[in-house]
């Protein structure tokens, strides 16, 4: 039933669209009139995706302007992608996937899974989109030794098989397989997406398969590199787009090559979607990406040097970004950040200290660290009262929210704590009143951090005030990322403190790998983590009940075949999670200060701001996002 | 004289095989790497690192090959003026330093040409107006110049560029000529923003070289012979031309070979703070994401500058002052 309603919203929107003639973009104006481009109707494919803002609660907007932002280095230019968020599939507001770059999709029992290209897509260099990039994708780069050594990415594997992938015409492909793959379709519409298609005219001429020999040993030549592989894996980066001439179908392309401290990003004169009026996306022209210290970009964003940004400025620049506010024409807007907690402390369940492990293993122990956290006092003195005070689980605009997560064991109780730490085995004290270990050192604990996240430290210094009226010190020990991962990896580290669950805001369609020991970046528990993602062969196999539990059911989950089965399956996960205390989250939905600028229309004036689900504004659309100025 | 250069020239050659080795030692002690530090910081995002793409980058860059065998082949590179890859930027690091090394070269000259015209009229003038209140004011402020941390003193100028002459914050230009071909808005922006950053680091020169020009003079001033001349009724200013300036200035030629490396590397805290693009913040980056190539054959540039430097302030030294020259015919 669901399924016709949507085919025929699909259909009602394919009318509408219909209806708008196209409007030319004037940027393109003088392109088309010298012949240069193709003039707008030959442009777009002939069922664009139509927007209507309107009942999006958007203003219809007109094109043109630079979207002006500040990043830190070229890995930055990923941010472009993040933020456009055009996917074969996409997660709209709602968080229920829709068709963008594909016409439609059927999904039979998650293991047939069929898709419509729109008929007349075309890159941005006007070149068709075809069922043959996916073909090139499947057949010369995943299924290939040199370009994909460790073969085709996880997320086309169900149950450790290939799929069956066919090309039913141009614009249909199929992939098949024999078990359920529920994690496809999220995989596409990911922030990070799974690319499963490429430029196949374009990249050909790095394919010893298509290209001719001495033109490609030229090529290779040219550009320093030992192989075709290296070229082709250089020339076909989608998600970071470093190379200008790689067709895409983004809203913006990228034109400036690097290495560049300032990269211009044009509209892409091909994209697939519209307003309702028939005016092509984005509305803004350009982008125009400013790189350079990320320390001074705070100042710079004051000064009225950005137009949109969040990246790089923090809650307590708010106040000082505030005051320069009318100077500068801009908005600061407040949106909710999307992690699971802003800080969580991870207990290693992994520590090579046999003692601490055996402590930190006991849920008595993690559940009285819980218990002996003044939440409130840390909310009210680092975020003015505006976070919430929650463990480390998913927020409430999550449909999988339950209040009895977040607030499991997250009341101030100090009685309750001294009471449960007596009884795992830290009864005994020095002569000033602190725990000692059973093996009679003291019970110290040093939590490490990453870098010096200023808050994290003031977060650590309240914790250990509330700590030592539980008779345990703790001290800070923070270092640079990569050094504080090599640690926790060792197990030299005891606990550590980190941003909680990347994605908080999950529906049952996501797979929920996050609450099972699954990733080495897991802190609480990282090698097992590392066992499950090698496949037995590097790091520890789970060794207590309830983590190989919610293995067990992260295994069910992706061989599910029903929503309802799913929901069941993250509800058991979430309710162990809060119950075992694995983390133990001290506050979530912190706030994100969001600049804005004072003529740009359609940016909602609080939402949330996060990596996954959302890519960022991505999941905001900020292609229909405008500037309300007198046109020149 | 030739045998002595001959000796410079093959002691270079150790040197720089030595300073290569410890380069490489250094940056290959460190327990993580660039594709360790490159997944973290996806990770720390929520990003998954494309462990295949990863494995396809070690392998390409011989990360599975025994140190003793990459550090051969970054030397053998080397040799040819192969500097070998960034692995942050994707690129051969010749190219990624590029347009740098020029803007690089600017602010430094610019530097020694502020610190050198500030500084040789106040140590003079300081030197032969010792303990006036003129000598007294001009050395507090050299001082002054000297103590203030540069950052510190950058943050502020740059606050007030920006409050009260609009400058955009940071950077060596306005954002528009970035990528710009030469024009004369892009130069007439350039030395708009290019005197902060040369004030700045000129401050501290400054200062410490008003104190030894003023040292070395004295102790010249007081000597006899100047006193003779005096006695013999030539004029204060060429007695100081004359000699005593010319002997105060062995150490001014003696810094050459610190000068060289600077050059090129730039003040690398006050550009990071100012955001200019030299090479500075290149490679200060280059080593925290234990960019190896990159951050190596840098360092291994100023070294060999270094080195360079040093031998020729020798040779100038032994050139301008007869009592240096080591194997001289007059003994």
């Amino acid at each position: 039933m669901k399924r016709l309603v949507a085919l025929a919203l699909l259909l009602l929107a394919g009318l509408t669209g219909a209806a708008a003639a196209a409007i030319e973009t004037p940027f393109f104006a003088e392109r088309v009139a010298t012949g240069k481009l193709p003039a707008i109707d030959q442009r777009l494919p002939e069922q664009p995706r139509v927007l209507d803002m309107q009942s999006m609660g958007r203003i219809p907007g007109k094109p043109g302007g630079t979207w002006r932002m500040l990043m830190g280095d070229q890995r930055d230019l990923r941010m472009v992608t993040l933020y456009s968020y055009a996917r074969l599939v996409v997660f709209d507001e709602k968080l229920q996937l829709v068709p963008d770059i594909l016409e439609s999709f059927e999904d039979q029992d998650d293991k047939v899974f069929t898709f419509h290209l729109r008929k007349g897509h075309k890159w941005s260099d006007g070149q068709p989109f075809t069922a043959e990039d996916f073909r090139y994708y499947w057949e010369d780069v995943a299924l290939n030794p040199k370009l994909s050594p460790t073969g085709p990415n996880v997320a086309l594997l169900a149950n450790g098989q290939k799929p069956k992938f066919e090309i039913i015409d141009p614009e249909t492909i199929r992939f098949t397989w024999d078990t359920p793959n529920p994690a496809f379709l999220p995989s596409l519409a990911a922030s990070q997406p799974v690319y499963i298609f490429m430029p196949a005219h374009y990249l050909k001429q790095f394919n010893p398969r298509y290209a001719g020999k001495d033109d490609l040993a030229k090529k290779i030549k040219d550009a320093h590199v030992k192989d075709w592989s290296a070229l082709h894996e250089r020339m076909s980066r989608q998600y970071r787009p470093e190379n200008p001439e790689l067709p895409t179908l983004e809203p913006w392309r990228n034109t400036t090559p690097p290495p560049a401290d300032f990269f211009v990003f044009e509209r892409n004169p091909f994209y697939h979607r519209v307003d309702e009026n028939g005016r092509q996306l984005p509305y803004i022209d350009k982008i125009a990406m400013m790189l350079g210290t990320t320390n001074l970009i705070p100042a710079k964003v004051a000064s009225g040097e950005a137009d949109l940004q969040a990246r790089y400025i923090n809650f307590e620049d708010y106040t000082f970004l505030k005051h320069a506010e009318q100077a500068n024409n801009y908005q600061v807007e407040l949106w909710q950040q999307g992690y699971g907690a802003r800080a969580a402390l991870m207990p290693n369940l992994n520590a090579a200290d046999p003692i601490w492990r055996k402590i930190l293993r006991d849920v008595r122990f993690r559940r009285a660290l819980s218990l002996g956290i003044n939440r409130r006092d840390i909310n009210r003195v680092l975020f003015f009262g505006l976070a919430r005070e929650s463990g480390n689980t998913v927020l409430p605009e999550s449909p999988l929210y339950k209040q009895s997560y977040a607030d499991a064991y997250t009341n101030y109780d100090p009685a309750e704590a001294n009471r449960l730490l007596d009884l795992v085995g830290l009864d005994k004290r020095d002569g000033e009143g602190f725990r000692l270990l059973p093996d009679g050192r003291r019970a110290d604990i040093v939590i490490e951090t990453a870098e010096n996240d200023t808050v994290d430290t003031d977060i650590l210094e309240l914790v250990g005030d509330d700590f030592a009226k539980l008779g345990i010190r703790i001290f800070n020990h923070p270092s640079q990322r990569d050094a504080f991962r090599q640690r926790i990896f060792s197990g030299q580290v005891i606990m550590s403190m980190a941003e909680g669950l990347d994605n908080a805001v999950p529906t049952e369609k996501f797979e929920p790998d996050a609450l099972a020991p699954s990733a080495e970046s897991q802190f609480q528990w990282s090698r097992w983590g590392l066992y499950f993602e090698s496949g037995g062969s590097q790091g520890e196999a789970v060794d207590m009940p309830e983590p190989q539990h919610l293995l067990d059911l992260l295994h069910d989950w992706r061989h599910s075949t029903s929503d309802a089965q799913r929901k069941t399956i993250w509800d058991e996960m979430l309710s162990i999670n809060a119950d075992q205390v694995y983390t133990i989250g001290i506050v979530n939905g912190t706030q994100q200060p969001v600049v804005v600028d004072g003529n740009m229309r359609n940016v909602p004036k609080s939402a949330l701001f996060s990596f996954e689900p959302g890519s960022f504004f991505g999941i905001y659309m900020p292609d229909t996002f405008w500037y309300d100025v007198k046109s020149e | 004289m030739l045998r002595y250069l001959i000796r410079r020239f093959m002691i270079m050659i150790p040197t720089l095989f030595f300073t290569s080795a410890i380069i490489f030692t250094v940056i290959n002690l460190s327990p993580t790497d660039y594709f360790s530090n490159y997944v973290a910081e996806l990770q720390a995002q929520g990003e998954k690192a494309d462990m295949s793409r990863v494995e396809f980058l070690k392998r390409e860059y011989g990360f599975d090959k025994p140190p003793v065998e990459r550090y051969f082949l970054w030397v053998g590179g080397l040799l040819h003026g192969d500097y070998g890859y960034s692995f942050e930027y994707q690129l051969p690091v010749k190219d990624v330093v590029g347009d740098r090394l020029y803007l690089t070269i600017l602010v430094s000259f610019s530097t020694i040409l502020f610190t050198w015209l500030i500084a040789f009229p106040i140590g003079i003038y300081s030197a032969t107006h010792q303990y006036s209140w003129a000598d007294y004011g001009l050395t507090t402020l050299g001082l002054l110049g000297l103590a203030i941390p540069h950052f510190l003193l950058a943050l502020l100028f740059m606050y007030f560029a920006n409050v009260w002459f609009g400058l955009s914050i940071g950077g060596l230009m306005d954002p528009q000529y970035l990528n710009a071909s030469m024009s004369w808005g892009k130069v007439r922006s350039v030395l708009a923003h290019v005197w902060i950053p040369v004030l700045i680091i000129g401050t501290a020169g400054t200062g410490a070289m008003i104190r030894t020009v003023r040292a070395n003079l004295l102790e010249e001033l007081q000597k006899q012979y100047v006193t003779t001349a005096r006695a013999k009724g030539l004029h204060p200013f060429r007695i100081l031309i004359k000699y005593p300036l010319r002997l105060a200035m062995n150490f001014f030629i003696s810094d050459i070979g610190s000068i060289l490396p600077s050059v090129v590397s730039g003040a690398e805290l006050v550009a990071i703070v100012l955001s200019l693009q030299t090479t500075g913040p290149l490679l200060i980056h280059a080593l925290q994401t234990q960019d190896m190539y990159l951050a190596g054959s840098f360092l291994m540039f100023l070294a060999t500058l270094t080195i360079v430097g040093v031998l020729i302030s020798d040779i100038a030294l032994a050139f301008l002052d007869p009592r240096i020259r080591l194997q001289g015919g007059a003994r």
